[in-house]
């Protein structure tokens, strides 16, 4: 086991940069998740780690080895890829003993090893069979099976879980978390599921066109993104954010607001009120209801279209006016570059 | 009509379409074996199907006329080498071609593929100086070398690239993760998922080393090591007339390989598309 250093590492595929400088730092046995939007290089950096990529510049150190020039079988790390990537043509398992195989173990150790790991996924009654015999899922927690057996100091998941059904991805997604817990390895986890993200990460590293834009923990990532992006990425619905100067009742709100460009506000953060109550008023647009609640989406006069999560069974009329109303800590204040002004009024939860 | 009765009548339609279509195909082979058993004038006398004596002595003396034997085994141990060979180059190579990115790949793959609009007819005669500046005239060297490393071998390489390219990235990195060299890659992994490609290969390139003609007229010249084609049309009376009989038999001989070698490259083929099922 070990931990992961990342220095100034680039990545670039000819001309092309595609990993533009990353800093990072993995303790041993974190549990850290990629995400970023769809080509930002998650993909490319996780195979940067792993060696199946050139790193163009920069150190990757795995514990306190240097690794830029070991080749990808001798750095330790394991990979679970999203086409699980099983070997059609052995048996599964054939497939989770292939690299101890190739390795020159004994063939009795081997077995010894892929029975446990076997019975740790509950694989044991599909040993003799090929992949294309198995589910997605039983092909998915081979691969990562095959990924125990090779014993790394850690492990990379590419978007492991995406090719499975919503029910099946929830069910894999704990199964996940539990061998976390019982492995204790580090791991590295790409996707682009923010629930995957917040629920599974020790830590998130959200990654925006090949560079780090913020690192912490899924609670810091949510009260105090660092920027509008973060802001918006990281829950769901996403973060409204509108021009300070479009909305009146900012005033109201209240704090500091010298340089303050934009504000952004949850939707689940925002309550709905009487028309003469809220600190704003609009129209609603759209109801969407979802068992658990709805999500509005109100027509605010000269700020746009707000996204408003309305708990309970009630729910208002499309073509309704309400009023809105928030907790002025609630309130994210953004400057003019989009950076987040930490305000006397949101210090709650501050660490 | 029920549904049932309609397709059993297409089913019908077709297969007696598909019979008449067939007896031009089948109807020369049928009568190629047939002659094999008969007399020279039965042949040339009132036409049947069977022969009315059966004569078994014309396969005897197939063997009698010239070292026909030896004519066989030459035939098949040259088609085994040159399909083997085949199948380890351009496999190799077109691995290469389909996977390793190295400066002027596509240009390369280019030029090889522009090679195959040469007639052989044009390179028959280059060709020739230099397998006898080699020293390799009647060897059985050029009829190894020139289809492996000619036109035929570029086919197969072609092909088998094309299959490389088709095959998921992500096996050959798991592989690599798992410790695989190149090489260990190309045999563990991409050799034993392509094994619909190489039964193709192995099928077109037997058959055209088994059917070559011109090379081993000109390079050959010692009747025991003639291959099949040119031991066929060399049944011939002191006047150069054909023997027909003994041709028919021959011939209907020569056969016997290329059926074998399509039932096993035919099963092959099936078997491993069931088999590989290369998919998520
Ligand atoms: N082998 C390659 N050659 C050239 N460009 C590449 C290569 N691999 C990736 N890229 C480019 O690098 C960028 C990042 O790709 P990457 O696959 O890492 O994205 P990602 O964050 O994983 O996206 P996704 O969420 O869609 O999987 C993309 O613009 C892609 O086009
Ligand atoms: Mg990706």
């Amino acid at each position: 086991m070990a931990g992961l250093t990342l220095n100034n590492v680039t990545k670039k595929f000819g001309a092309v940069s595609v990993i533009k400088g990353v800093d990072l730092e993995v303790n041993d046995g974190d549990f850290v998740v990629f995400v970023g939007p769809s080509g930002c290089g998650k993909s490319t950096l996780l195979r940067v780690i792993s060696g199946l990529e050139d790193v163009s510049g920069g150190e990757i150190r795995i514990g306190d080895r240097l690794v830029n020039d070991v080749q990808a079988a001798r750095r330790g790390v394991a990979m679970v890829f999203q086409s699980y990537a099983l070997y059609p043509h052995l048996t599964v398992e054939q497939n989770m003993g292939f690299g101890l195989k190739v390795r020159k173990v004994k063939p009795a150790d081997i077995k010894t090893r892929v029975r446990e790991a076997a019975a740790t996924l509950k694989l044991e009654d599909f040993l003799e069979r090929y992949p294309r015999e198995l589910s997605g899922g039983q092909r998915q927690r081979v691969a990562i099976g095959r990924a125990i057996v090779s014993d790394p100091a850690i492990f990379l998941f590419d978007e492991p879980l995406s090719n499975l059904d919503a029910e099946l991805r929830v069910h894999m997604r704990a199964e996940i978390a539990a061998l976390h817990q019982r492995l204790g390895n580090t791991m590295i986890y790409v996707t682009h599921d923010q629930i995957e993200a917040m629920t599974l990460a020790d830590r998130i590293v959200i990654l925006r066109d090949g560079q780090i834009e913020q690192v912490g923990s899924p609670r810091e990532l949510y009260s105090h993104p660092k920027n509008v992006f973060v802001a918006q990425f990281i829950g769901s619905p996403k973060m409204n954010v509108v021009e300070a100067a479009s909305l009146s009742a900012v005033s109201e709100i209240g704090g500091d607001l010298a340089g303050v460009v934009s504000v952004g506000m949850r939707p689940e953060h925002l309550t709905v009120t009487q028309p003469t109550d809220g600190l704003f008023r609009g129209r609603v647009s759209l109801s969407e209801y979802t068992g658990a609640g709805s999500l509005l989406h109100v027509e605010v006069p000269g700020s746009g279209t707000f996204l408003v999560l309305q708990n309970g069974p009630e729910a208002a009329e499309t073509g309704a006016e309400i009023g809105l109303s928030i907790e002025p800590e609630n309130v994210h204040r953004f400057d003019a570059n989009g950076l987040r002004i930490p305000s006397s009024n949101s210090l709650k939860g501050e660490t | 009509m029920t549904y049932r009765q309609q397709q059993r009548i297409k089913r019908i339609c077709w297969v007696i379409s598909l019979s008449i279509v067939a007896i031009p195909f089948v109807f020369p082979f049928l009568w190629m074996v047939s002659s094999g058993f008969k007399s020279a004038n039965e042949i040339f006398g009132q036409p049947s199907l069977l022969p009315d004596v059966w004569r078994w002595r014309n396969f005897v003396e197939v063997f009698e006329y010239q070292p026909f034997a030896r004519q066989y085994f030459n035939s098949i141990y040259i088609a085994l080498v040159v399909t083997g060979l085949t199948l380890i180059v351009s496999s190799l190579a077109g691995y290469a071609l389909a996977r390793i990115r190295f400066a002027g790949s596509v240009l390369l793959v280019v030029f090889l593929l522009s090679a195959l609009m040469v007639p052989e007819e044009v390179t028959i005669i280059p060709n020739f100086f230099l397998i006898r500046w080699l020293g390799l005239t009647d060897t059985h060297v050029p009829l190894i070398l020139l289809p492996v490393f000619g036109p035929q071998g570029v086919v197969a390489t072609f092909l088998m690239r094309q299959y490389f390219m088709a095959l998921p990235k992500d096996l050959e990195d798991a592989g690599e993760l798992d410790g695989l060299s190149r090489i260990g890659i190309w045999w563990r992994i991409a050799l034993p998922l392509s094994r619909p490609a190489l039964a193709a290969v192995a099928i077109i390139t037997f058959l055209h080393s088994w059917n070559l003609f011109l090379e081993p007229l000109v390079f050959l010249s010692s009747l025991e090591k003639f291959t099949l084609p040119l031991a066929l049309g060399n049944f011939t009376d002191p006047y150069g007339m054909p023997l027909w009989h003994l041709q028919l038999a021959a011939t209907s001989l020569a056969v016997v390989p290329v059926i074998i070698v399509y039932v096993i490259a035919q099963r092959q083929i099936v078997e491993s598309f069931a088999m590989t099922g290369v998919k998520g």
